[in-house]
């Protein structure tokens, strides 16, 4: 039978949550013979209503958007680092706008049958503000989601990858 | 991390005693020193000041959002202050401030700190729920408010 898993999404967001889930792909991408991708979006959505909000300035939204383009950098080049280190082919994108959004459009797009994010908040609120929008874009996507829990088991399987 | 998770009730003051603008930055700052979240109150103070001194962050409806980024934090980290008479802090409709979300990040963590603060512009969007946080009595209050646990 073939792996019911062609291609997998990680989404990197700049947490250490999302990197443990990088490692986690990573894992699954070499055991299945997987393509892998891993993505980070730049909230510019967030950005735009920070203004609009006036808790940004203007200059400040552009020092944060820069920012956050760096960070996509960082971040993309260290789940490629731990890719190549485990002899696994990865594709680094990322892309501007609302989180959720681009989620959704990268998995249609890229054919994904498999995203995998990092933990998200134990914590159950009682404002529907605090549901972030990676939780939105989960209940979302039309493919199968992992999220990857216990980041010391994850630590460990990703160092025994040969 | 999501912001929920950086609320807990030692980061909350109800009320705050402060009746100036210098004199609540101090305070909000004095929390997280008090909790044992940041090392270097002067520089974490300095990156909220500077930035309200290019303009105030006190929005509509009585709620501020003092924000900075300083290598004095390790990770994002939150207070929540309510004054019940409310102060002056220059907000952009003249009226006075209740309702306090400080949030300080390391420079190196713009995506965790830009969605906390998006996270904090919705939440500002509802008055019923600012009025309901302004007119707890203690911090334990508002953690009940916030989370479901």
């Amino acid at each position: 039978m073939n792996s019911p898993i062609k291609k997998i999404m990680v989404y990197v967001d700049g947490t250490e949550q999302s990197i443990t889930a990088a490692q986690f792909a990573i894992c699954l991408a070499r055991y299945s013979d997987a393509e892998l991708v891993a993505y980070y979006i730049i909230n510019t959505k967030a950005l735009d209503e920070l203004l609009k909000a006036s808790i940004f300035l203007k200059d400040e939204q552009i020092e944060y958007e820069h920012d956050l383009e760096e960070d996509a950098k960082r971040y993309l080049n260290y789940v490629q680092e731990l890719a190549r280190a485990k002899n696994t082919l990865i594709t680094t994108k990322s892309s501007t706008g609302s989180v959720y959004q681009e989620i959704v459009n990268a998995v249609k797009e890229e054919g994904i049958d498999l995203l995998v994010i990092g933990e998200l908040s134990r914590i159950r609120s009682r404002r529907d503000e605090f549901y972030d929008e990676t939780e939105r874009a989960m209940r979302s996507v039309p493919c199968s989601v992992l999220i990857v829990k216990d980041e010391d088991h994850v630590y460990e399987l990703y160092e025994s990858l040969r | 991390m999501s912001f929920i998770d950086l609320i807990t009730e030692n980061v909350i003051k109800v009320p705050l005693q402060s009746t100036s603008k210098p004199a609540v930055l101090r305070e909000l700052v004095q929390i997280l020193k008090d909790a044992g979240k940041i090392d270097d109150f002067d520089a974490a103070l300095q990156a909220i000041v500077e930035r309200e001194d290019k303009q105030s962050t006190g929005l509509e409806k009585g709620i501020a959002v003092p924000h900075g980024k300083t290598a004095s934090v390790k990770s994002l980290v939150t207070a929540i202050g309510i004054s019940k008479d409310g102060i002056d802090f220059n907000a952009i409709d003249g009226n006075p401030t209740k309702l306090f979300f400080l949030l300080i990040a390391p420079p190196n963590m713009p995506g965790p700190h830009v969605e906390a603060l998006a996270e904090i512009a919705k939440l500002s969007r509802s008055p019923v729920f600012c009025d309901a946080l302004v007119n707890t009595r203690n911090a334990k209050e508002v953690v009940e408010l916030l989370k479901e646990e």
